[in-house]
């Protein structure tokens, strides 16, 4: 016998003659569930005074006092072991506690038998452990349907995938995976993460054993667990409120004000009474659906709909009226908005584009997804040029109105979605929710059916389904920060490179053009970085160290006085990536890159550089990660950006000079290669700009695009839109494409690449690669860059290193042949003059790269509309150039 | 794919006719215009008649990523000497018409043949030169097909190179796309003379050879003439050397007649030794 089937022996003895008397009317259960499906991870705080595992565990026997402890801490829940000879517990512990907190008790039973459950709940119990390993499927479904007879929600564990399907088969809403084996007693730290993706979403689920540390709380929460299980760490801690507190704060939910801006809005459709109201409002839904059209099963006359309408009105986070119709004549339309004053008109039927007139309110339009691609897409972009302000796909059914609760098209959804303002419908659940949300780059989703009581009449929402509904949604997209959520209006090779690296609306830019013994590693790269998209906990784990590491999320600054001094009339920001940790951008790119290092097992970093931010950025990195670092610099560059070199040797990198060639950034950039080439199965190449070959200037976008993410919020945070105008200086173009990912759909939005003009565009002596550059291959890409006319490339000049470079990414590339990004240059002295203005200006001392897009400004802002919103990169601070200007004045 | 081009078939013509001689063929490199283009010409010729059954000749690139030191400051210094892409031409098309026997191949990076001299003006100039075909070291099959598109009409190969690194489906797909011969990279790592020579050649030729009837040459690194046995010895059909002879060459470029020793020392050491009995 294990251990686990010992000790459920043993209790079956002991309970053998228990009597259960008539039980005394239980307290009303408390709802874990409803907490459970509140944002975040919960916290299950447990008491025991000892374990098999951990031997004594109790240093007094004040249980109670420890259980209220862990409820101030915050704790959701508390759990209560009953099993005496092994954990030292009791029934009567678990009464003791019940009767101490208001939070849910969780008897941490080895149940056997129907008469213990009723034990338990006698004794207060509000959720009972059930195990998986004691039982088998009829068993546990049995019991399982026997707790909640009783009032007593199960929590069934499972430790392996065997036990979980049978716990899943049970038809229990609370699982529990365990990393501890029952009957061995073992704990595998990795097993409940990588069982999670096992449990389909509509449940609610706990992590169990081996957590002692609230950063562990971070991946859990990440992955989609709902609350932890915590014994031995806060038994063991010296003030239990605290420990509670410590490991109930790391299982929140993160600041990210970039994810404000890619959050799905949720509409609860079909509300057919005040419950479903307030269920929507509690869980946070934007839109509730109240819908009109007779004969249809949540059809509502007008006067109840208009007092719902009003209810909404008066609850907290009122969610917006959506007011669902279907081929209405244009009287009965304007009654119905009359009475029931919607925010949004839904014209679910076979409307003709003319329906729009008569219709006083921002309207939605349902389109069916079965008809082809190409022919939804052409209707709702019919619907949107009238003036419609998104468009709702829902399962093709032409004869029937309303939802069909099908599932929809997928392709033909995204499809759309990936061009047009999209509310996604049709068959969403709980557990179907967060895929759809990833493959469907819609605005939002509706529910009606999908979050319904079954079998109810009419039809009533659950509120537990909303509120996991709502919770799977809004983790989506918000633990995957990459996932595409708004269309985008132009061209896509704009947007995203091929499975080929191909980028341009000819697809003919970027791509791989490497020596063979590269081809393996980049294919490498590609493979795992293609994994790691979809890994929720590594983007948990760079958004901490975006955080607590690198200081993010960087300010957005209004700097009036030096719009002043630049004669400009217009509200100027800059977003100040010189505050980041290191003083500039770069640090964004090598994080993300340095994670990706460790999970490709790379025991080894190099870097080229140019200016040395980069070059910092990775030695800073290769630090922080324990892995040793060699960076390659161009011998002049070395010698006027010295500061930078003292801090890579000071952070432990070793910096190689480069000689050959102009001893620059481009000729760093060889060396790099060729080590890597010549190092390939332990180095990992940190490629400092979106250049390169695939994936690299994906990787890199991806890593940078947090600043224009970032600042896109905050622009609309102070005032209410886009920006008008986004200005970058661009090199090799990382903090450009940072800066302007996400604005590149938003045609209305001017982007401006500043490039460095040296001497002067007309002079042989600038970087400009757009300007004065033409089309070629460079450092593994298609793209433009300065040569002659043998495609001998040609030395860039530019007074800031940083910009000496003379090639530029193929996205950067594909955008400016597109017609998408303006250009703009900056000469040696207006960067240097801008570099003064804006320190006495505003009293920020930036480098001479972002310098060089300060300088562009009054030539960019000339004949702007005044009080234009101008979003400007400052990607770097500057007091790595003060040596060199010192030599200059 | 350049295999059927009319170049394709004179290169592989002449790794059967060394192969018919009994020894694997003897492949050198000389970089045009190095220590000067009138020297870089006698260089080549001497290569040739030393007994080279295919020459390399190098088109100087300002980043060579796929070069290791010898071959960078060699190529900057025919640059900084006024080295041009059609110098370059120019010395194929002396050396071609003064050795009619033997194909050459130019070798050089992605930009010179696809950036703004133009892939079809690039192609036709080294056809009308007699040139057989190029090596492109910054251009795998998967960025290939415009240059082959062009140089299939011209009657030019593309020779690819494979890696150590390469899987069996690259080296299929390589292979596969490659014409005149299978150019394998001996390590990973950049061109450059090393001590201990290629290393492990026997199974990564073997790959090459399931994966196609093309001549398989190996190259990189080789130096000496156990370096040569042992690229013989691998199964392997012919032998590149590159950098060897560059620093034969000397500190200015000069010393021709180390070159030459080099030459043929090394094509000596492409016909296996006889075996002597023991006893």
């Amino acid at each position: 016998m294990t251990i686990v089937q010992e000790i459920a022996a043993r209790r079956a003895a002991d309970l053998a003659d228990i009597q259960v008397e008539a039980m005394g009317t239980p307290s009303a259960t408390r709802d874990l569930l409803a907490a459970l499906a509140r944002p975040g991870l919960h916290v299950i705080a447990e008491v025991k005074r000892r374990s098999p595992s951990a031997g004594a565990l109790a240093t007094d026997d004040d249980i109670v006092a420890r259980a209220r402890a862990y409820e101030r801490g915050g704790a959701a829940a508390i759990s209560v072991l009953c099993e005496p000879h092994w954990f030292g517990g009791s029934v009567d512990d678990l009464r003791a506690v019940r009767r101490a907190v208001h939070v849910p008790v969780l008897a941490k039973d080895f149940v056997v038998s129907s008469d213990q459950l009723r034990l338990l709940r006698d004794a207060g119990a509000d959720i009972v452990l059930l195990l998986a390993v004691l039982h088998d499927a009829d068993a546990l479904g049995w019991l399982v349907a026997e707790a909640r007879s009783l009032g007593l929600e199960p929590l069934v564990e499972a430790h392996d995938a065997v036990e979980l399907e049978r716990a899943l088969s049970s038809d229990a809403r609370l699982l529990g995976i365990n990393n501890r084996d029952l009957n061995t007693l073992e704990v595998d730290a990795a097993r409940a993460e990588t069982l999670r993706s096992l449990v389909p979403d509509d449940r609610l689920v706990v992590a169990e054993s081996g957590i002692n540390d609230p950063r562990q709380l971070l991946r859990l929460r990440a992955r989609g667990f709902d609350a932890a299980l915590i014994g031995e760490a806060l038994m063991r801690s010296a003030d239990p409120t605290a420990a509670t507190a410590a490991f109930v704060w790391a299982g929140r939910v993160p600041a990210d004000i970039a994810a404000g801006d890619r959050q799905p809005e949720v509409k609860i459709c079909g509300i057919v009474d005040e419950d479903g109201l307030r269920a929507a409002s509690a869980a946070g839904a934007d839109y509730i659906g109240l819908n009109v059209v007779a004969g249809t099963p949540r059809a509502l006359d007008t006067a109840r709909a208009a007092a719902l309408a009003d209810e909404a009105r008066t609850l907290p986070h009122a969610p917006k009226v959506v007011l669902v119709t279907a081929d209405s004549a244009p009287a009965e339309m304007a009654e119905f908005v009359a009475a029931i004053d919607p925010d949004i008109v839904q014209l679910s039927g076979h409307e003709t584009l003319d329906a729009l007139a008569g219709v006083n309110r921002p309207a939605w339009k349902v389109v069916r997804a079965a008809s082809n691609p190409d022919a939804a897409l052409a209707e709702a972009r019919r619907w949107i040029a009238a003036g419609c302000e998104r468009v709702l796909i829902d399962a093709a059914h032409a004869s029937k109105l309303g939802g069909t609760g099908q599932l929809a098209d997928r392709a033909t959804a995204a499809s759309v979605s990936r061009h047009v303002p999209v509310m996604l419908a049709g068959g969403l659940r709980p557990a179907s929710v967060a895929e759809a949300l990833r493959e469907v780059p819609a605005l939002g989703v509706d529910v009606a059916s999908g979050v319904e009581i079954a079998g109810t009449m009419p039809l009533r929402k659950d509120p537990l389904s909303v509120a996991i509904f709502v919770k799977r949604a809004r983790a989506a997209r918000f633990d995957l920060p990459l996932t595409p959520s708004r269309p985008q209006r132009v061209d896509h090779g704009l947007v995203d490179a091929d499975a080929r690296g191909r980028w341009g609306s000819k697809r003919d830019l970027g791509g791989r053009f490497v020596p063979e013994t590269l081809m393996s590693a980049l294919l490498e790269l590609e493979r795992t970085y293609t994994d790691v998209r979809h890994d929720p906990t590594f983007w948990a784990e760079l958004r901490e160290l975006h955080s607590n590491f690198a200081g993010r999320p960087t300010p957005l600054y209004r700097a009036d006085r030096l719009a002043d001094a630049l004669g400009a009339d217009v509200r100027l920001y800059l977003k100040r990536e010189d505050l980041a940790h290191t003083g500039a951008h770069k640090i964004n790119n090598v994080l993300g890159q340095g994670l990706l290092a460790i999970r490709l097992g790379k025991e080894r970093l190099i870097a080229e550089t140019g200016a040395g931010q980069h070059g910092v950025a990775t030695a800073t990195v290769a630090a922080l990660l324990g892995l040793p670092c060699v960076v390659y610099m161009g011998a002049r560059d070395i010698d006027r950006q010295r500061p930078n070199v003292l801090r890579m040797e000071t952070l432990g990198a070793e910096v190689r000079a480069v000689e050959s060639g102009s001893a620059t950034l481009k000729d760093a950039i060889n060396d790099a290669m060729r080590d890597w080439v010549t190092n390939v199965e332990s180095t990992y190449y940190v490629l400092g700009s979106a250049m390169g070959p695939h994936p690299y200037p994906t990787i890199v976008r991806d890593f940078q695009r947090v600043i224009g993410d970032e600042a896109a919020v905050q622009v609309r945070n102070v005032e209410g839109r886009m920006p008008d105008v986004v200005v970058a200086c661009v090199g090799g173009g990382s903090n450009a494409i940072g800066l302007f990912n996400r604005f590149i759909g938003e045609p209305s939005v001017r982007l401006v690449a500043v490039e460095a003009a040296g001497d002067g565009i007309a002079t042989s002596r600038h970087a400009a690669a757009l300007a004065g550059g033409s089309a070629g291959v460079i450092h593994g890409a298609r793209t433009y860059l300065l040569q002659d006319g043998d495609g001998q490339v040609t030395e860039a000049h530019s007074i800031s290193a940083g910009l000496d470079y003379p090639g530029v990414g193929p996205q950067l590339a594909a955008l400016a042949i597109d017609g998408r990004l303006e250009l703009a240059s900056s000469t040696d002295s207006e960067a240097l003059d801008a570099l003064r203005l804006i320190a006495r200006t505003e009293g920020i001392l930036a480098a001479l790269e972002p310098a060089h897009a300060v300088a562009a400004l009054p030539r960019v802002l000339d004949g702007i509309a005044p009080g234009a919103i101008v979003l400007v990169g400052l990607s770097g601070r500057g007091d790595k150039d003060l040596g060199h200007l010192a030599r200059l004045t | 794919m350049t295999r059927n081009t009319s170049g394709g078939r004179r290169i592989e013509s002449a790794f059967a006719r060394a192969r018919a001689a009994g020894r694997i063929a003897f492949v050198p490199y000389v970089v045009a215009g190095h220590p000067s283009l009138e020297r870089s010409y006698e260089l080549a010729l001497g290569a040739l008649d030393a007994g080279a059954d295919v020459l390399e000749i190098g088109l100087p690139y300002s980043d060579p990523l796929a070069d290791g030191v010898t071959l960078q400051r060699a190529g900057d210094a025919a640059l900084a000497a006024g080295m041009t892409l059609d110098a370059g031409f120019a010395l194929v098309e002396r050396v071609a018409s003064a050795r009619t026997d033997k194909p050459l191949l130019v070798m050089g990076y992605a930009n010179q043949f696809l950036g703004p001299r133009g892939t079809e003006a690039v192609a036709q100039r080294l056809a009308e030169g007699g040139a057989a075909g190029a090596i492109v070291a910054d251009l795998p099959p998967d960025e290939g097909a415009p240059l082959e598109e062009a140089f299939t009409r011209h009657g030019l190969a593309i020779v690819y190179l494979v890696a150590p690194t390469s899987s069996d489906a690259r080296i299929e797909l390589i292979a596969g796309r490659s014409g005149g011969f299978v150019y394998c990279v001996s390590l990973a790592g950049v061109t450059g003379a090393r001590g201990e020579g290629p290393m492990n050649l026997g199974a990564l030729v073997a790959r090459v050879k399931k994966a196609s009837t093309l001549p398989v040459a190996v190259g990189f690194g080789v130096s000496r003439r156990e370096h040569v046995r042992a690229v013989a010895a691998s199964g392997a059909d012919g032998v590149i050397v590159g950098s060897a002879l560059v620093d034969a060459l000397g500190q200015d470029g000069r010393e021709v007649e180390r070159f030459d020793a080099l030459c043929r020392e090394l094509v000596a050491a492409t016909t296996p030794v006889e075996a002597t009995s023991a006893a």
